[in-house]
């Protein structure tokens, strides 16, 4: 009787104190070493102009960013060019991927050529693609593709792999046509790995996107961050590292959430 | 009897090896033959059309003409040094201390919880939006550089010698310990064997993310390396030496991976 009473208690304080307790310490020591840093620039005089990096300086910054639409504006404009981006990796990256995981032949031909390419590191296309693209847009949104096709084909591939034969000849046997094989072996099989890929893919976007937005845009949080820099306003600079921490963390933590949904293999 | 039947089979064995062997490099030669024919594809369009006929250097013969005047001027060898210097030092500062970090993570729970959405956060911070604050931090440019290489790099090091030291059966510490182990030897013989190739696929992404900072990194501040060439060519409308120099980074990068791939085959144990 007591057992049932406390049970349900006992978990959700444990809960409570593993994902909200835990992570606010970890935080709030985060914060005070940044304070820490902030109070160190303060008192020293050859770098005082640099103080409003530290966290005061910043937090008083963030209202005003917030509420003159700063922010959003460039967190729209950045966030519709990744989401462009990744949406066309996926578009493009799962199928390739299903090839892949199917056929050894294509798998062999595409592997030193797909490597090769994937080991270009997506920036040094950035010259090309200005030139190919009407607007700077299309090339920054290329530039994230480019980047983050290649761990969504890699991980669909990988997911293929792992898939017991014996499932196609049973869908097989019971009838199943492509289609069929397709929605209700192969997808819920590679769901997983998929996302796992998508995880990683957004990571990649992430990395691409703030030196792509460095040139040649006036949107988007790769260009508030220079425009802060060239404005001398640190304050801002932080603010917006601070943003793209947050939105990054919010993206990972989602995708993540996905990846254990459809994991069917173990408890990840 | 026996050994007839052996070595009737001994041929066919080494024959069939031969067979993958040749049809590896076939089916290689054949994917880099279609990449080549795509890109020379490109290049003909470009020098057909009469508005991109200047842009006809992106093409592969222009290309492979640049190849013998970059690499004697030293133009590549110097820029892959310079690259090279100072990704080396990056991820080996990004190795450092990403290692004891994912093995603090991996064995103490608190520490664990503790730092995990803070770590989290940190890695989802942008690494080139680290770059102004890199660059006012640090004394010389390299240095800053560098510094985004490692913020970059320390986060696959660190998360997967974590994830590898959780997939640790703690039944092997029990037997250690009672068999006599040091904390040395537990080090030594148990945790590094067993998690070298976590280690490793964590390099291997650390690598990855790397080269895609060093390139952006190098855009700016900085006359070395292969990401201020790409800028200089650009900049010298020399396109030819810019497709050259996206080729290195491609061939480069791809050599490296291959390296890393190696030694994770080499050190894994959880399968064959």
């Amino acid at each position: 009787m007591i057992d049932k009473a406390q049970a349900p208690g006992a978990v959700a304080r444990t809960w409570l104190i593993d994902h909200i307790a835990y992570p606010a310490v970890g935080f709030v020591i985060l914060i005070a070493l940044w304070a820490i840093g902030g109070w160190f620039l303060e008192i020293n005089p050859s770098t005082s102009s640099f103080v409003k990096f530290g966290l005061v300086p910043t937090m008083q910054a963030v209202p005003g960013l917030v509420s003159s639409g700063y922010v959003a504006e460039h967190v729209i404009a950045s966030g519709y060019r990744l989401a462009i981006g990744l949406f066309l990796a996926i578009l493009i990256g799962v199928p390739i991927g299903i090839a892949l995981g199917l056929s050894r032949v294509t798998e062999q031909i595409t592997n030193e050529p797909f490597q090769l390419l994937r080991m270009v590191s997506p920036l040094s296309w950035m010259p090309i693609v200005v030139f190919v693209f009407p607007r700077w847009d299309q090339a920054i949104i290329f530039l994230i593709g480019v980047a983050a096709i290649w761990p969504v084909i890699y991980a669909t591939a990988a997911g293929l792999k792992k898939v017991d034969p014996a499932w196609f000849k049973v869908s097989r046997n019971l009838g199943a046509n492509f289609h069929k094989m397709l929605a209700q072996v192969i997808f819920p099989a590679i769901a997983f790995d998929i996302f796992t890929g998508i995880r990683l893919a957004l990571g990649i976007a992430w990395v691409v996107l703030v030196p792509a937005e460095l040139l040649g845009v006036s949107s988007g949080l790769g260009y508030a961050i220079k425009d802060a820099r060239e404005t001398l306003a640190y304050d801002h600079l932080t603010a917006m590292v601070v943003v793209i921490g947050i939105i990054g963390f919010t993206l990972d933590t989602i995708v993540s959430a996905l990846v254990r949904k459809y994991s069917w293999q173990k408890d990840v | 009897m026996a050994a007839e039947i052996s070595s009737n089979q001994a041929p066919p064995a080494a024959y069939a090896m031969l067979v993958m062997l040749l049809r590896r490099v076939f089916f290689s030669a054949v994917g880099l033959g279609i990449l080549f024919a795509l890109w020379w594809f490109g290049g003909w369009l470009l020098e057909t059309n009469p508005a991109t006929m200047s842009f006809a250097d992106f093409g592969p013969f222009p290309t492979f003409d640049a190849v013998p005047y970059m690499v004697q001027s030293g133009t590549l060898l110097d820029a892959s040094q310079a690259s090279g210097y100072r990704l080396g030092i990056g991820l080996l500062l990004a190795i450092i201390t990403g290692i004891p970090i994912g093995i603090l993570m991996g064995r103490s729970k608190v520490f664990r919880k503790l730092s995990n959405t803070p770590f989290q956060f940190l890695r989802m911070v942008s690494p080139l939006s680290w770059e102004p604050i890199a660059v006012i931090a640090m004394p010389t440019w390299d240095q800053a550089i560098i510094f985004l290489i490692s913020m970059a790099a320390v986060w696959p090091v660190a998360f997967a010698t974590s994830a590898g030291l959780a997939k640790l059966d703690p039944a092997w510490f029990k037997v250690a310990r009672n068999l006599g182990a040091s904390w040395w030897n537990i080090l030594k013989e148990i945790i590094f064997p067993a998690i070298a190739f976590d280690v490793l696929t964590g390099i291997r992404l650390a690598l990855g993310v790397a080269w895609i900072v060093i390139v952006p990194a190098e855009f700016l501040g900085i006359t070395s390396g292969l990401g201020y060439t790409i800028q200089d060519s650009r900049e010298n409308l020399m396109y030819a030496d810019l497709t050259v120099t996206i080729l290195v980074i491609g061939f480069i990068g791809f050599v490296m991976d291959g390296i890393c791939l190696a030694l994770i085959k080499r050190f894994s144990w959880h399968r064959g």
